[in-house]
């Protein structure tokens, strides 16, 4: 598993560092692809229907539907290549791998043995804490977007580490549908949402009419 | 079986409402599904059947039976106040089967969350809430309330990531404590002993931060006055006065489950961010002169009041739950009111509105006597909630706390009063001649009223029962 949780921390922090949308996109889809391989090698022979609904959740929804929902807006809108999910200078990227640091050394508090799940752990919180980074720091929908489905694939890596508990099929279902929905409102808003809004729209403009 | 219908009612009507024919009479079908499920509400309420079903997803407890007997009235009276707003102005017939749809899906959600006994299942009901909520804050034609949208979903998702990030530390916490873990709430206090560790620490702290942000609480609670203030009155007052309770259900069932094995850990965290959360409401009420936010900025006010109430348990716990329900009423008709104020003035700057008395007579008392509950004032449920968890900060030791709580609660009061009473009494600027305001459109917020004069004089005994045994469950060891 280690080599797989590697590649996730690297997907984890390149996309900071090449500061393009599709970057950020691509990033997201790996992170969902490398999750349904750790789910593989956890569970090498799915055989409930859960086991299957969680490989679809990551491989599926996470490593495409996700990232082509915001990719065919931005594409169609012919959106400029470059887009910085952290403020491309010296602090933020101390910050952020200043954060890997903590993440570890974190991880090593909760896990006191060494391996797997201590990596496993330092690496889902540094998809948390980066998360919080991009969302701190960002203001543009689509930023904030990315940093909101980093912090969601970071919870659904921590919880592939944990004891396998099966949860009744109707419950994933619901979990997935929640997911779906979340990014089908998420696209919706990048594509209602223009750029002339979000500089700071004075309270009460527009051609507002009666409201309820 | 009424419990099971307060979810699945609401949710098969709005399916039903993408047909064009019932979409015709959307605002009836509103009216009459509030009443229907605040009829089933109150069934549920008087119910002594404790027992789970559905496979033990769904409970009926007395913290469900109070909090489904306080919202859907609530919601109930938000109808009538709409299907109002829509008969009197056809315009807002544009657009009303969306409103209707989206309403009763959170109200089924609601009410889904107030029964379940899974914290999975309550979990998805949140979201849904969420999902149901956000779209309803759009305002046809401002792009200010698309943003407001957008934050509001957003500040959502990663308040309930937290808690589901919480869920799977105390999960691990459990399993590390040599016990199976589950999500069942009842089963859930047998095993929660086994998270006395660092994992447990974690989970509960990452819940409660969560929760706290889905109630408005600091440190993330920026969403709220923005929402609040760009959201149509109706709206605010679906997530002022129904989603907070959802969701302070959500936190009290953790709390009660939780409190024995991190009592210091829900104590000092809820405390905290109760203070905090004070601190910053105060000094944006005093800074604020558009009336919707500073009713938001109250919110999250009453939100710290609540926190810390809760964080204290114990005595306050009666109190704090008098507190909560009072809340409730008081923010459905401060936001209304408001609504009805700012259709007239075309304004909400505080400072363009004076002589209510005189100018909307009936407006002006709601805020009048609104704004008296909302500071505090007895007879109110609230002033009888604020004192008795005052006292409980005393009797526990916590004097630095009591004595920053009335520091601020003063500073609140004086701001509140300078910014609201002008408008109240102060002389019109303006000759105004308003269309006459009908008895109807006062009825919803003359029964959150009496609602609210009763819980401070007289508490019916059944309603007394109810709280007092979530009181028990709640005060903790």
């Amino acid at each position: 598993m280690s080599p797989l949780l590697v590649a996730l921390l690297g997907v984890l922090l390149v996309p900071l560092f090449i500061a393009t949308w599709r970057s950020s996109l691509v990033g997201l889809g790996c992170q969902g692809l490398l999750m349904a391989l750790i789910a593989r090698q956890l569970q090498p022979a799915p055989h409930t229907v859960g086991d299957w609904l969680t490989l679809a959740d990551l491989a599926i929804i996470r490593g495409f539907v996700a990232p082509l929902a915001l990719y065919t807006v931005l594409r169609a809108r012919s959106t400029p290549s470059r887009n910085d999910v952290i403020p491309p200078n010296l602090l933020s990227w101390t910050l952020a791998l200043g954060m890997v640091l903590v993440s570890f050394s974190f991880a090593g508090l909760l896990e006191k043995v060494p391996g797997d799940q201590q990596t496993l752990i330092a690496v889902a919180s540094t998809g948390v804490m980066l998360g919080f980074l991009v969302l701190a720091t960002q203001s543009d929908p689509f930023s904030q977007m990315v940093g909101a489905l980093r912090i969601e694939n970071a919870i659904a890596l921590l919880e592939l580490g944990g004891r396998r508990h099966e949860s009744p099929v109707g419950i994933q279902l619901g979990l997935l549908g929640v997911l779906l929905a979340t990014i089908t409102f998420f696209r919706s808003y990048l594509i209602t949402i223009e750029s002339s809004d979000l500089d700071r729209p004075e309270p009460g403009t527009g051609t507002e009419g009666p409201t309820l | 079986m009424s419990s099971l219908a307060l979810i699945l009612g609401p949710a098969v009507i709005s399916l039903g409402l993408g047909v064009r024919r019932i979409r015709m009479r959307a605002t009836l079908i509103l009216v009459s599904t509030a009443l229907i499920s605040t009829v089933l509400a109150y069934l549920c309420a008087a119910s002594r059947s404790t027992a789970p079903f559905l496979g033990g997803y769904l409970r009926v407890d007395a913290t469900s039976g109070l909090f489904l007997a306080v919202i859907n009235p609530i919601f109930f009276g938000i109808s009538v106040y709409v299907w109002n707003r829509v008969s009197t102005t056809p315009v807002l017939q544009d657009g009303i089967g969306r409103f209707v749809a989206l309403s009763l899906t959170l109200l089924a959600a609601s009410n889904a969350a107030l029964i379940a006994n899974h914290l999975l299942v309550l979990w998805v009901a949140l979201e849904i809430t969420t999902l149901a909520a956000a779209p309803l804050v759009i305002r046809r034609g401002v792009p200010a309330s698309r943003l407001a949208s957008w934050r509001y979903l957003l500040f959502s998702s990663v308040a309930l990531g937290l808690v589901m990030l919480g869920f799977i530390c105390l999960t691990r916490g459990i399993e590390l404590g040599g016990q199976t873990p589950t999500f069942f709430l009842d089963r859930l206090e047998a095993v929660c002993a086994a998270s006395a560790n660092s994992w447990g620490k974690l989970g509960l702290a990452l819940v409660i931060l969560g929760l706290g942000t889905k109630l408005g609480l600091a440190p993330m609670y920026s969403w709220l006055p923005e929402t609040y203030d760009e959201a149509p009155p109706a709206v605010t007052a679906l997530l002022g006065a129904i989603q907070f309770n959802v969701v302070l259900v959500a936190l009290l069932r953790v709390v009660h489950v939780f409190r024995p094995v991190h009592p210091g850990l829900i104590t000092l965290e809820l405390v905290a961010m109760g203070l905090v959360s004070m601190l910053v409401s105060t000094f944006s009420i005093i800074a604020t002169r558009n009336m919707k936010r500073l009713i938001a900025h109250a919110s999250i006010n009453h939100a710290g009041v609540i926190a810390i109430g809760l964080g204290i348990g114990k005595a306050a716990s009666y109190g704090l739950l008098l507190y909560v329900i009072s809340n409730a009423f008081i923010k459905a008709i401060l936001f209304l009111t408001a609504g009805k104020i700012k259709a007239h003035y075309r304004t909400k700057d505080t400072r363009q509105i004076a002589g209510l008395l005189k100018d909307l007579p009936y407006s002006g008392i709601f805020l009048m006597v609104g704004t008296f509950a909302l500071l505090g004032f007895p007879p109110f449920g609230s002033f009888f909630g604020e004192l008795l968890i005052l006292s409980a900060l005393v009797g526990s030791g916590h004097l630095f706390v009591f004595a920053a709580f009335c520091m601020l609660i003063t500073m609140t009061f004086v701001a509140t009063g300078r910014t609201i009473f002008p408008m109240i009494w102060g002389e019109p600027t303006h000759n105004h001649t308003w269309p006459r305001q009908t008895f109807l459109s006062a009825l919803p917020k003359l029964f959150f009223l009496l609602a609210l004069v009763v819980l401070g004089v007289y508490i019916p005994p059944a309603v007394n029962r109810l709280v007092q045994q979530v009181a028990v469950s709640v005060e903790g060891p």
